[in-house]
């Protein structure tokens, strides 16, 4: 018996023994994937991020005064604090975005193709990468000012330095020259399915680098207007010429894969936003058609009535977001639109930074937004008197109100358009703790824990860590 | 292995009946050599047997003993034992003398060896098993609470949930602080399930604490083992202390010379209330809204509309705000409220005055009801014992539809197969169903809705008979006058009945294991020991509810099902050499070699539907509306092999010096550096035996020095990829965290002294104990700027110190014939502190909360400081050079609050500065009567609960009158609002006054977070208890042998508490990051009775 049991127990602890080497080992998740899965699921989250109007992460339908809160007015007056927002975003963009193309370009950059084709197609997969990253450091540059750049996504160095917003921008306008020329089309292919914007189409790209430049070279033009007007005119050639051209995200019917926008505001079936008086007082004397796109009258009325920009304002009292935009779950996100293209080239005519017409362009770009909208009347409406281009009169009041009103569904473009050119004259919030609109996002908060000497030095460089410091671009 | 054990048990069970004989009945009386008194309690054994009876209350005994019997052993605690041989005799009385040294008292040491606790070096504290059993309860540690010193417990209150336990502080930043569990010598698995979202505050549910399992009734005694030196055999994951339970076994029943069955039942009945001093108490002036700007008029606090109902015009409430800021309550005003809006509702078209609710929604609160029965049979024969039990517990909450059921079946046996061999069993499966845990953190969380989010004018019972008359989500939340759907908050019964989560899990552990004494002074132990069990979590959202982040996607949906299913497995395999010799007469040696070999395999999978529901209430993941994603699954492998030594030498009951070392080899850690060794050494030195006192019995110091190495959790070595929801195409993202194939071992350090002693004939006694822990190299993910493409990472860094004091005195002041009053204190002091991190890094952020605080580890201060917005005390110039510095916060031209604009200001710390437990005992002949104190002092919690709440205007607190006599919500006009105290720029006394009508007068829009950290100190009547056993006189011509009635009740009263409206402990569970609070759970205060019968 006791030799039984002694042979039992030898048996049991030999047969239950796997081998340590052979454990600690996750089956379940791979350690090598296509470049190509990082790179989709990249824009997948950068045409999110801009899309969302989620209030813990993508505030600037708000900061941009279309649209205000209804009960809980935080946001709108410009308390980013209470739900980490700016934490949120600079997780997003650099984690979530700028990550997945460095990890894509190192994947594509490392391996060997056995076609000379194959091996241009990752040329230019690794140029498109490279555009996307341009362009998501332009906004992040514009939203923070000096932010970690050369030292960023490296996680050997857990604390990196900000590097100064004007040295970044003009790196990333020389990063977009070398993308444009090296680009090579003629059937040449890029990433086929697995790019969501052009589908691999490399011409598509090339113009999408040189609208970007375009307007890179306007964001300068107040900060270095020489280099504007040089960045400007190498790029008019190469920018889109129609709304065939636009930078289009469109999202998918099904969840999780819809605008986050309809996630927002239909699937949450929230009341959180209306219109403002400030877009409404606007739209409302020019009869602009394009409200009925962008709005719904208010319950039980023919009329479009916004709320003040920060107050409470009732849902049953106000006009809400219109049907086109909260009933379609594929609602395309614009990451650059040729009525963008259009404003850019009326303001550098005015700047006389070209020898274009203002007017013409000015008009293009009202009548491209009218377009996309799939809106007529846009012939009337920029005859009008209020909306006609008037040389008398200041060009940055009537661009920038024109194109504040078609950057409608992005709000980043309309605040920015504000900082830029002081235009459409905006309220502050009437709640603010701060008196004047906001010119950046402070740095995350975790950046004040977890980067603290670089923080502190950065903030120092800008002219300190607030809502309110005036960015490099932002002489007006 | 699991059906061997089953076997094996039934083997034992059918045996040990069999032996019988010829036996004589010896019977008398144990009396004190102190005051002639008899002995209640004193165990009488047959020597060389497991054979025995205890006195009864006045030290009375009867004993069938076998013919061949010889010595009959004496022995009780604090006495010095007695052996006297039967002969002829069948009357013998003894005399019982206290004991200087406390010789007899053994205590269950590391790996279930049993040690006389006067040689261990290292301290200890016991806990008997009818201490944590008398009140009943989902969850026994609960019941250590205010019984040991240096282990601090936080009960969350939620229902089911899980019980935060941390011994000496915490000692790992990220990493798990929990006590370790171990039942009879064998670990057994105490994790949550809960979710790394669910301990941050998001929607979630609490499940609980795995140890939770564990059947109090099973229970004989706990034994704490604080230390590392204590606990350094079990290796790496007994860094935390470990709570050693050895659960009851069975023994000898002899009547009328017949060995037979003993047989316990237990009963109980417990009803349990919500104490409304957890609770909020709401203002009944003002009803829903924010303010009076819904319109015109007199009642601009309402809405006034037209065609309320065609042709009918009115006042309305503004439904959507979920706040109670609005319109001033007038009995005379009739205001269309939600009811006139249901065609079933009894006030359907009719506008109804304008009041507030009552009841308020602490009507929402039903009586809990616990249940529990409990059958036990045991026995034991000269070479055998065996016990097995069955417990069922069944609970229901005080939400509605919430149930707790649980059925316990326990075994165990011994069986001597020869004088040297000895083999022995234990079993248990435990099957736990749990139905409507209550929902945690800000979101989907009733008790947000009744903390942060209310409109007083809300009658409960109006919601609740809306809800059992329709079956419909009828809610006061409407998103319109003419839109019922809801727009923040689900009418509360339809969550609670509709939206409700099940789970459920089947548990067994057990082990077998084999005793072989080779030589006198040699023993061989093996043992295999299983712990296994299954769960399964499903979550339902009906359709027709409010849209939530709901399933894999966390996307917002109305309806939905997710199904989480778990298995976890472990298994280890031990076999130990014991040397035992006398090498000279007075030096003792003993000695231990051993291995083990542990694996574990967790395995998961989650899945659930995607975009909503088809069918309403057909829950499965085929009725989803939108295609599934693919399901998410997880399995984990690892294992440990140890080797371990141990020697011990004692001299004389004087000295006794332990050395104690082990070798880990973790699959978890790079190959290289994977195998790692760890010390200890521990003195203790017995100085009473060098002095002879009367006024002193035992004095002993005790020493020790402990390392501890601890391994990385799974899968932290190598870098794998995530994938998202394909989106037409296959995506595939870089994790958040990063691995690192560095990693080495981290470490424990610990030093540890302390004084024991007793005086005065036992009268009196205590325990000191002073130790310092330092863990460094630690494996973290840390958090680091996401600049760098992650949020984690993976390293080994940093370093945390606890110094502490524990002092336990146990005295009886009073002790007569028949009575007797004892009084237990224990007192503990931990401080924590982060002496360093990550390379320059200064701060590390643990988690981060909404209402914009974190919880932080920050060097120089303790782990868990708590991070927010703070007020302003400087005045700067232009430059940010401080002019002014003043002792009061300043207040703004507004009359608001100047508030930081940053959130890296330290505004509380989680950790207590002390806890201590009093507890009282009363014995009179047959009565025992006890009750329980529960201090802490210090530690801070943020109150999300205020931070909205103040500013909805929905406490009590908020509506009152001001320094001008008028009520606070009167217009500034009108003599109403008020001036936050503080001090303006220039340093004299704020005189703004701000209107006190909105929701900027208090709460989160214009304070800072520090204004809402409140101070966690407590002190509770945890619980009273008293019992009453018959006399064994009563019971002599019976064929029961024993009856106790208790009558207890727990969470008797807080006596005082500085957190307003709620109970300080309460919390999302266990987990390292508390002190943060929304929607918590009341306190339920619990009256109970219950019967104990031994046959």
């Amino acid at each position: 018996m006791k030799k039984i049991l002694i042979i039992l127990m030898a048996f049991l602890v030999i047969s239950s023994c796997t081998k340590l080497e052979d454990l600690n080992k996750d089956t379940k998740r791979p350690t090598a994937v296509p470049g190509v899965t990082l790179f989709s699921n990249a824009q997948v989250n950068l045409a999110s991020q801009i899309a969302s109007v989620n209030v813990n992460m993508n505030v600037f339908k708000l900061w941009a005064e279309y649209w205000t809160e209804t009960t809980y007015t935080g946001e709108a007056n410009y308390d980013i604090i209470n739900r980490t927002i700016a934490d949120n975003a600079f997780e997003e963009w650099y984690r979530d975005v700028l990550m997945d193309l460095k990890d894509a370009r190192m994947i594509i950059g490392a391996a060997t193709f056995p076609t000379e084709a194959e091996t241009l197609a990752a040329k230019n997969q690794l140029l498109i990468i490279d555009i996307l990253e341009v362009f998501v450091y332009e906004r992040m540059v514009t939203l923070w000012g000096n932010i970690p750049y050369t030292q960023a996504l490296d996680i050997d160095n857990i604390q990196p330095k900000y590097d100064d917003a004007m040295t970044i921008y003009k790196d990333l306008l020389v990063r977009l020259d070398t993308d444009i020329a090296g680009l090579s089309t003629g059937g040449t292919e890029s990433f086929g399915g697995a790019d969501l914007v052009y589908h691999g189409d490399v011409p598509s790209w090339i113009m999408f680098a040189n609208s970007l430049k375009l307007k890179m070279g306007t964001i300068l033009s107040d900060a270095d207007p020489t280099l504007a007007s040089a960045t400007i005119n190498s790029a008019i050639a190469g920018a889109f010429t129609s709304n065939a051209d636009n930078a289009e995200f469109y999202f998918l019917s099904a969840t999780p894969n819809t605008n986050p926008l309809y996630v927002d505001l239909t699937l949450s079936g929230r009341q959180d936003f209306v219109a403002t008086t400030l877009i409404t007082d606007y739209m409302n004397p020019l009869e602009d058609p394009r409200r009925a796109a962008f709005f719904t009258f208010a319950p039980d009325t023919n009329v479009y009535l916004g709320g003040v920009y920060g107050q409470s304002s009732p849902y049953a009292d106000f006009s809400h977001v219109g049907d086109v935009i909260t009933t379609d779950p594929t609602l395309p996100c614009l990451l650059i639109s040729y009525s963008e293209v259009e404003f850019y080239l009326a303001e550098a005519a005015a700047r006389g930074f070209t020898n274009g017409t203002v007017e013409d362009h000015y008009n293009a770009g009202i009548t491209a937004s009218f377009d996309y909208w799939s809106v007529d009347g846009a012939a009337d409406y920029i005859a009008s008197a209020g909306v006609a281009y008037d040389p008398a009169k200041s060009w940055e009041e009537q661009i920038a109100t024109q194109s504040w009103i078609a950057f409608y569904n992005n709000g980043y473009l309309g605040w920015t358009v504000y900082r830029r050119l002081g235009f459409p004259a905006m309220p502050v919030a009437v709640d603010a703790t701060i008196s004047e609109i906001p010119s950046r996002f402070t740095y995350p908060v975790f950046e004040q824990t977890l980067n603290p000497a670089n923080y502190a030095e950065a903030s120092a460089a800008i002219g300190g860590d607030l809502l309110t410091t005036k960015l490099f671009f932002d002489k007006h | 292995m699991r059906k061997i054990t089953i076997l094996l048990a039934f083997l034992f069970l059918v045996g040990a009946n069999l032996a019988n004989a010829q036996t004589r009945t010896i019977s008398g009386k144990v009396t004190g050599s102190s005051d002639g008194s008899g002995i209640p309690g004193v165990t009488v054994q047959v020597e060389g047997t497991t054979l025995g009876t205890v006195t009864d209350i006045d030290g009375n005994y009867s004993l069938d003993v076998a013919p061949e019997a010889e010595v009959l052993v004496y022995k009780y605690v604090g006495m010095k034992s007695v052996s006297i041989t039967i002969g002829g005799q069948s009357t013998i009385f003894v005399t019982m003398e206290a004991d200087a040294v406390m010789m007899g008292e053994v205590v269950v040491t590391a790996l279930g060896i049993s040690r006389e606790k006067k040689s261990l070096g290292y301290a200890t504290q016991e806990v008997s098993g009818e201490d944590i059993n008398q009140v009943k309860t989902d969850n026994f540690i609960n019941n250590l609470q205010g019984r040991a010193a240096g282990v601090d417990l936080k009960v969350s209150n939620n229902f089911g949930g899980s019980t935060n336990v941390v011994i000496r502080g915490a000692t790992s930043l990220t990493g798990n602080n929990q006590a370790m569990f171990v039942i009879d010598g064998v670990p057994v698995n105490n994790s949550t399930s809960n979710s790394r979202a669910q301990e941050a505050g998001g929607t979630g549910y609490d499940f609980g604490n795995v140890v939770s399992d564990i059947n109090p009734e099973d229970i004989e005694s706990m034994n704490i083992l604080k230390g590392a030196a204590a606990t350094a055999l079990y290796g790496s994951r007994a860094a935390n202390g470990v709570i050693m339970i050895t659960t009851k076994k069975g023994s000898s029943h002899v009547q009328d010379g017949q060995d037979r069955v003993g047989i316990t039942l237990n009963s109980s009945v417990q009803m349990g209330k919500v104490d409304k001093n957890t609770l909020p108490a709401y203002q009944t002036g003002y009803g829903a809204g924010y303010g009076p700007y819904y319109s015109g008029g007199d009642y601009p606090g309402l809405s006034d509309e037209t065609n309320v109902f065609p042709g009918v015009d009115g006042l309305v409430v503004p439904f959507t705000e979920d706040a109670s800021q609005g319109q001033a309550f007038d009995p005379s005003l009739n205001v269309f409220q939600w009811g006139a809006f249901d065609e079933d509702s009894p006030t359907f078209g009719q506008a109804t005055p304008w009041v507030a609710g009552s009841p308020d929604p602490s009507d929402f609160f039903e009586t809990a009801w616990t249940l529990q029965n409990s059958i036990a049979f045991d026995g034991a024969t000269e070479k055998s014992t065996y016990r097995v039990a069955y417990t069922n517990f069944d609970q229901t909450g005080v939400m509605p539809n919430s149930s707790l059921k649980k059925n316990n079946f326990s075994f165990n046996g011994s069986y001597d197969f020869t004088d040297k061999l000895t083999v022995s069993a234990a079993a248990s499966y435990i099957n736990t169903q749990g139905e409507g845990r209550n929902s945690t953190g800000y979101s989907q969380n009733i008790m947000s809705m009744f903390r942060q989010w209310w409109q007083v004018n809300v009658d409960v019972n109006e919601q609740r008979d809306i809800y059992d008359a329709t079956g419909r989500n009828v809610t006061w939340n409407r998103s319109g006058t003419h839109d019922a759907f809801p727009i923040y908050w689900d009418n509360p019964y339809w969550q609670r009945h509709e939206n409700f989560e099940t789970d459920s899990r089947d548990r067994l552990f057990g082990h077998m294991m084999i005793n072989w004494e080779l030589a006198d002074w040699v023993n061989i132990m093996g043992r295999a020991s299983i712990d296994t069990y299954t769960e399964l979590q499903e979550e339902r959202r009906a359709v027709g509810s409010i849209a939530t982040r709901f399933g894999i996607s966390r996307g917002d949906v109305q309806s939905g099902y997710s199904r989480y299913n778990r298995s976890f497995m472990e298994t280890n395999f031990d076999l130990m050499a014991n040397f035992n010799k006398n090498i000279t007469e007075d030096l003792h040696f003993t000695g231990i070699l051993g291995t083990n070999i542990r694996r574990t395999n967790i395995n998961s999978i989650f899945a659930s539907t995607n975009g909503g529901l088809v069918v309403p209430d057909l829950y499965a993941i085929n009725n989803s509306l939108n295609d599934p994603l693919a399901a998410i699954e997880t399995d984990s492998k690892v294992g440990v092999n140890g080797y371990y030594a141990s020697v011990s030498f004692g001299w004389k009951n004087l000295l006794y010096l332990d050395g104690t070392g082990r070798f880990d080899q973790s699959s978890t850690l790079p190959t290289d550096e994977a195998l790692y060794f760890y010390p200890s050494v521990a003195m203790s030195f017995i100085f009473s035996e060098m002095i002879d006192a009367d006024w002193m019995q035992f004095g002993k110091v005790r020493l020790n020095y402990a390392e501890v190495g601890s391994d990385a959790p799974f899968a932290s070595l190598i870098d794998t990829y995530s994938k998202p929801a394909p989106f037409g195409t296959t995506l595939f993202s870089i994790p958040d965290t990063k691995a690192n194939n560095f990693l080495k071992p981290e470490r424990t350090k610990s030093l540890e002294g302390g004084v024991a002693m007793n005086f005065f004939q036992n009268r009196l006694g205590f325990d000191f104990a002073l130790y310092k822990t330092n863990t460094d190299n630690q494996i973290m993910d840390v958090a680091v700027s996401t600049a760098t493409g992650y949020s984690r990472k993976w390293v080994n860094a940093g370093e945390i110190q606890n110094q502490g004091v524990e002092f336990i005195i146990t005295g009886a002041p009073v002790v007569m014939k028949n009575f007797r009053w004892d009084v237990a204190l224990n007192w503990s002091k931990n401080t924590n502190e982060v002496i360093s991190l990550y390379e320059d890094v200064t701060n590390m952020q643990l988690g981060s909360f909404q209402g914009g605080v974190s919880i932080n580890a920050t060097v120089g201060q303790p782990i868990g400081t708590i991070m927010g917005t703070d007020y302003v005390y400087d005045v700067k110039d232009a430059d940010g050079n401080i002019t002014a510095t003043y002792d009061q916060p300043i207040v703004l031209s507004t009359g608001y609050y100047d508030v930081t604009g940053t959130s890296d200001n330290v505004i509380g710390d989680q950790n207590p500065d002390w806890n201590g437990g009093l507890l009282n005992t009363l014995t009179y002949k047959s009565w025992a009567f006890s009750f329980l104190f529960d201090w802490q002092k210090g530690g801070d919690v943020f109150s999300l609960d205020q931070w909205y709440g103040q500013a909805t205007g929905i406490y009590d607190d908020s509506d009152y009158i001001n320094d001008l006599g008028n009520p606070v919500r009167n217009s500034i006009a009108d003599g109403g609002g008020l001036i936050n105290p503080g001090v303006k720029a220039d340093g004299t006394p704020n005189d703004v006054r701000i209107e006190g009508n909105n929701y900027k007068a208090a709460g989160y829009a214009r304070s800072p977070n520090v204004r809402y950290v409140y101070d966690a100190s407590y002190i509770k009547l945890r619980n009273i208890t008293l019992s009453y056993s018959m006399p064994q006189s009563m019971l002599a011509k019976t064929f029961i042998k024993g009856v106790t009635f208790n009558v207890t009740a727990s969470n008797v009263a807080i006596l005082m508490k500085n957190v307003p409206y709620a109970d300080p402990e309460a919390g999302l569970g266990a987990g390292n990051l508390q002190g943060w609070q929304s929607g918590v759970m009341p306190t339920t205060r619990n009256f109970g009775f219950s019967v104990n019968l031994q046959f």
